[in-house]
């Protein structure tokens, strides 16, 4: 964050081609069947665009430790957050049903009469 | 953000304002960057209670999000994924300007970033007018057309009803970011951001990038759900 030292303008270029790369990768990975592994797959290099974007464009890999430590914590309160909803909805059925009913079958959600 | 003296040496100066409320230059800089993360940290649970609410339904109703997703043109996605990573290399390429005191550089890099956010949303808003066609719209009352899979009309109305509210509020975030990007750009013409006064281009940027920021979570999982399948 020093304005003093700038990071040269190859850095920037270079984490551009390498987001490009990542897009390309994106659409690429997205038409080879990979089965249950797609998902995962697509998160895991939309996280990795997301930190070169986050630690050069935004200069988190220069940035003082306040800055960090914020950013870091609201990662960590969206987990919380996946936490209690995943808890909850992955539970539900084994907690409200009787046994031996499905255990994760998905009802059909009625649509509202339309004209 | 820089002090308003309102007074005509506010634009040759060549050292940067300090607001009377700070100490000195680096402590009005570390708080105020500081206060644009804590700001984003709030938009990140934000758009976090979206995301949720999207992985909630696509676990329950995987197929149906499947072929609702088949619906949307990657063509266009993948295109406008290109023009907002390119809008964030401007953004970072006129912050670097802001830093290096190249006021004009600065007034050029951010109406580069203003005409690429401007082609995202054209873009977007030109797929909106092709759903709206197809009776893919469920906001409104609009007739909604597509039933999907085996009757599960219902998930699929989920999904485009979650694709509107998640691309629509990042839309808004654009349509916000560009209107304070128009803001910077007469004083940069000026030469406000000679002389090191680069903090408020500095905040700019790390809004826009966040921005960003949440369209690379949003291309894959709503224009690529299981398109190998």
């Amino acid at each position: 964050m020093s304005t003093t030292a700038q990071p040269g303008l190859s850095v920037y270029i270079k984490v551009y081609l390498l987001l490009m790369l990542g897009l390309a990768a994106t659409v690429g990975v997205a038409f080879i069947p990979l089965g249950r592994l797609n998902l995962p797959v697509a998160l895991a290099i939309a996280f990795a665009k997301a930190t070169l974007v986050v630690l050069f464009f935004m200069h988190m890999s220069d940035s003082h430790g306040a800055n960090r430590l914020v950013f870091v914590v609201s990662l960590l309160f969206l987990l919380v957050l996946l936490a209690g909803v995943f808890g909850d909805l992955l539970t539900r059925a084994e907690i409200s049903l009787p046994s031996g009913a499905p255990t994760f079958d998905p009802p059909e959600i009625p649509l509202p009469p339309r004209h | 953000m820089s002090a308003h003296t309102a007074s005509p040496t506010e634009f040759v100066r060549t050292a940067p304002v300090v607001a009377h409320h700070f100490d000195d230059w680096e402590q009005q800089y570390e708080s105020c960057v500081l206060g644009i993360w804590a700001f984003l940290v709030s938009e990140v649970m934000f758009f976090g209670g979206v995301f949720a609410t999207y992985a909630v339904y696509r676990g329950l109703y995987p197929v149906a999000f499947a072929h609702a997703s088949q619906h949307l043109d990657v063509y266009l996605g993948t295109f406008n994924t290109f023009v907002l990573l390119t809008s964030s290399l401007t953004m970072a390429l006129a912050v670097r300007a802001a830093h290096l005191g190249r006021s004009r550089q600065v007034g050029l890099m951010i109406a580069l970033t203003i005409a690429l956010g401007a082609a995202f949303l054209g873009v977007k808003f030109y797929e909106y007018f092709h759903k709206y066609e197809q009776g893919l719209m469920p906001l409104l009352g609009l007739p909604f057309n597509y039933v999907g899979p085996a009757g599960q009309g219902g998930a699929t109305q989920l999904f485009y009803g979650l694709y509107f509210a998640m691309t629509g509020i990042h839309a808004l975030h654009m349509i916000i970011g560009i209107a304070i990007m128009g803001l910077f750009i007469p004083g940069a013409l000026r030469g406000k951001y000679a002389g090191g006064n680069s903090l408020s281009v500095e905040v700019m940027g790390l809004y826009w990038h966040f921005v960003d920021l949440v369209w690379i979570f949003l291309f894959p999982l709503l224009y690529l759900v299981d398109r190998s399948l």
